[in-house]
């Protein structure tokens, strides 16, 4: 099966999702990093050009911070994520999940200089294509990825109803089908709903709208409700 | 469509996500897409040069080739959208199968919806669904809602990807080529207007910006192809739909219900619409360079030029003599005086100017001295550090095959196990042989991930009070044993092999 995700199993059996960010929502973070500093810069030349040899020397040193330094300070002190990726919903971690720390921060931003070689990003365009992580060449010296975090909002409450508990002993996975086609079923159409209540005509023994109240009962059962 | 033979993990995804699921459906169909691909648009790109080089405008290749994107664009999503439901068709097969497809939404691709940025979004829907023609354009405002804003996204940046890979190459090439290998033609190319350009180095530019877009433009169906997925998982529900056939199954395969099977299976309508093929010119390649620019004539005066020769032949003026030098590869260009602005505060930049450079000297003074402050410290260590030899611990990795069908003489099997002195496999099979007995007492959905703590809870909830304290002190044995190496004897041992879970049939 295919996925994006990269399962990590800790020791205590519970296993983790980093659901890995591609080549196309990075290319827009980096681009609204890159406008932003951009920004940064114009504006705090407009103060220094009056400065003479002195501001150019602050301007030099700026736009030195702003180029290597930036990144680095943002991932290990915001979450791992710089303001374009807080934008997009992304973030830097270690290949385990764990929070980014300063040596590879540092060691995926000094080969940045690699990724960007011919002076467009086109090693590390090709790099993320590639790689089934979408790694670019610094992250996987340095044992980092970059990962989604945006959950999707669940969907709406599921409906209160009398509980009833289901006929069988249902496996964990079930049980999840069953609370998120209570709650996703606001979204779906009537017939819809229908056909899949259906389906579980050898759960419930019911037929369309019946089902699909056996249902929701059912999930209300399994959320604990009275 | 046949939902179950899915090849993707579907579940709701942010139509970011979905774009990154579109990444790794092209990589793992890599081969099936690109040998369609090249297949069809390798000879196409061979025709479009050609034709551009008879009519003598050699850009023309370039831009048929832009134009016919969305001709191509059908062979990925043929691929892509046999690969997900069933299996990566072959070439042959994507190039004979995609032509039963419908044309009118590619003859609109080509024409006036040519400028679209929403074409990945909308080629699933038309090609896929085949709908008449009412029924789509409302389907499609149902489709694109929320979505249309990542599909334009989308677009753009298959376009700036496009764009990197083109000059990347280039960049490349100038970098890493020598320069005096660099004919010249390519140094006026680069100078020169386009429509001035030879024609080898236009149809060069052509072929790199063709080896760009085989690169994206796959990318570019496949990711419109996860959106549309993504979106009908939303609308219909994929995901749950999925689960409830696998517990369906699960519940009729129990016999605990006998339900009349119900068929609810939409499927994708593929309409027969008659094939066209497309139009190829027939034209004959004809390669023939003329040589444009001539050696311009020297229009010098004759007269001057020899007055001159004899004047430096005056041995006044010294004669030829050779001189050897080493001469900077680079002159710098003579740069202009800067135009010095004034600053406004003379003093206080010349301040900053003094403190950064104070700082500096600062700088420097403090490095040396942690400098010589290490080798002050360190100067009497030696790097020795003997590796301390590390006794390698008893491992207690023992190789169990979970999926390996009991014997059916359980109890036997476990005694020659234990006489055997393989203790800790015999528990294991004890324990295995239990956690089996229990499922079915107790008809629980067979799956692996119980602990022991999960068993020793369903054993408390047994009505049967024997039957659960059997259970409870088989997963003790059998946690001492693996957790903490401590074996009972072999009386507690043959005690749990009588009674109920090993011999199934015996009553407690």
């Amino acid at each position: 099966m295919l996925d994006t995700v990269r399962e990590i199993e800790t020791p205590e059996g519970i296993s983790l999702h980093l659901r890995a960010a591609g080549a196309l929502p990075r290319a827009q973070a980096w681009m609204l990093d890159a406008l932003l500093r951009m920004g940064v810069f114009m504006l705090a030349m407009i103060p220094l050009s009056l400065l003479g040899v002195g501001g150019n020397g602050l301007a030099m040193l700026l736009l030195f911070g702003l180029m290597w330094a930036y990144s680095v300070v943002c991932e290990v002190w915001m979450d791992g994520q710089t303001v374009g990726k807080r934008t997009l919903g992304l973030r830097v971690v270690n290949a385990d999940g764990t929070p980014v720390t300063w040596v590879p921060s540092v060691v995926r931003n000094l080969l940045r200089v690699v990724d960007a070689l011919p002076g467009v990003y086109g090693v590390g365009l090709a790099c993320t294509l590639i790689d089934p992580h979408a790694r670019r060449l610094g992250d996987i010296v340095a044992g980092t990825m970059v990962v989604h975090t945006i959950e999707l909002p669940a969907g709406a409450q599921v409906p209160t109803v009398a509980a009833i508990p289901p006929p069988v002993v249902l496996a964990a996975d079930e049980q999840a089908a069953l609370v998120e086609f209570a709650e996703r079923s606001g979204q779906l159409t009537l017939q819809r709903q229908e056909e899949l209540a259906n389906l579980l005509m050898p759960l419930t023994g019911r037929r369309d709208t019946a089902a699909v109240s056996q249902l929701i009962a059912h999930a209300n059962w399994l959320l604990g409700r009275a | 469509m046949e939902l179950e033979r899915i090849s993707v993990v579907l579940r709701p995804r942010a139509p970011r996500e979905a774009l990154d699921l579109g990444a790794t459906m092209l990589r793992a169909n890599a081969r099936a897409v690109w040998s369609a691909w090249f297949a069809f648009t390798l000879p196409v790109f061979v025709l479009c040069n050609a034709l551009g080089v008879v009519v003598g405008l050699p850009w023309l290749g370039l831009l048929l080739m832009w134009w016919l994107k969305p001709l191509f664009d059908r062979l990925p999503l043929y691929v892509l959208s046999r690969a997900v439901f069933d299996r990566a068709p072959g070439w042959r097969e994507t190039l004979r199968g995609q032509r039963q497809w419908p044309w009118g939404s590619t003859w609109a691709a080509l024409s006036w919806l040519r400028i679209d940025s929403n074409r990945s979004l909308r080629l699933p829907l038309e090609l896929l669904e085949g709908l008449p023609r009412r029924q789509r354009s409302a389907r499609w405002s149902v489709l694109r809602r929320r979505i249309v804003a990542d599909a334009s996204l989308l677009t753009y940046g298959c376009l700036q990807f496009e764009l990197v890979l083109f000059l990347s190459v280039w960049l490349l090439t100038w970098m890493l080529v020598p320069h005096e290998w660099l004919p010249d033609s390519l140094r006026d190319f680069f100078r020169v207007d386009v429509h001035a350009a030879s024609t080898v180095w236009m149809l060069l530019t052509s072929f790199v910006a063709y080896l760009a877009m085989s690169a994206i433009e796959p990318l570019y169906v496949a990711c419109g192809f996860a959106l549309y997925l993504n979106r009908r998982t939303q609308l219909e529900a994929w995901d749950i739909d999925l689960a409830f056939r696998r517990l369906r199954q699960r519940l009729l395969a129990n016999g605990k219900v006998l339900a009349v099977l119900l068929a609810c299976a939409g499927c994708w309508s593929l309409p027969a619409h008659a094939a066209v093929s497309p139009q190829g010119s027939q034209v004959v390649p004809a390669t023939s360079l003329e040589q444009v620019f001539q050696q311009p004539v020297d229009g010098a005066d004759r007269r001057f030029a020899d007055a001159a020769v004899a004047a430096y032949r005056d041995p006044r003026f010294g004669g030829e003599r050779k001189a050897r030098e080493w001469v900077f590869k680079y002159t710098p260009a003579p740069q202009a005086a800067p135009v010095s602005m004034q600053p406004l505060f003379p003093g206080f930049a010349g301040a900053v100017a003094m403190i950064l450079k104070l700082a500096l000297w600062l700088l420097l003074a403090v490095a040396i001295a942690a400098l010589l402050r290490f080798i002050w410290r360190w100067r009497g260590t030696r790097v020795g550090i003997d590796a301390v030899p590390v006794t390698p611990r008893q491992s207690l990795r023992a190789q169990v095959q979970v999926d390996a069908p009991l014997p059916v003489d359980l109890a036997a099997a476990i005694r020659a196990l234990w006489q055997a002195r393989q203790q800790r496999e015999a528990l294991a099979l004890l324990y295995r042989g239990c956690v089996e007995q229990a499922t079915r007492l107790l008809q629980l959905p067979s799956s692996l991930d119980m602990t022991e703590a999960d068993w020793l809870r369903q054993a408390a909830s047994m009505a049967d009070r024997t039957r659960a304290q059997r259970v409870a002190t088989i997963v003790r044995t059998w946690q001492f044993a693996a957790y903490a190496g401590r074996y009972p004897d072999d009386a507690a041992v043959e005690s749990l092999l009588a009674g109920w879970p090993v011999q199934a049939g015996s009553s407690a």
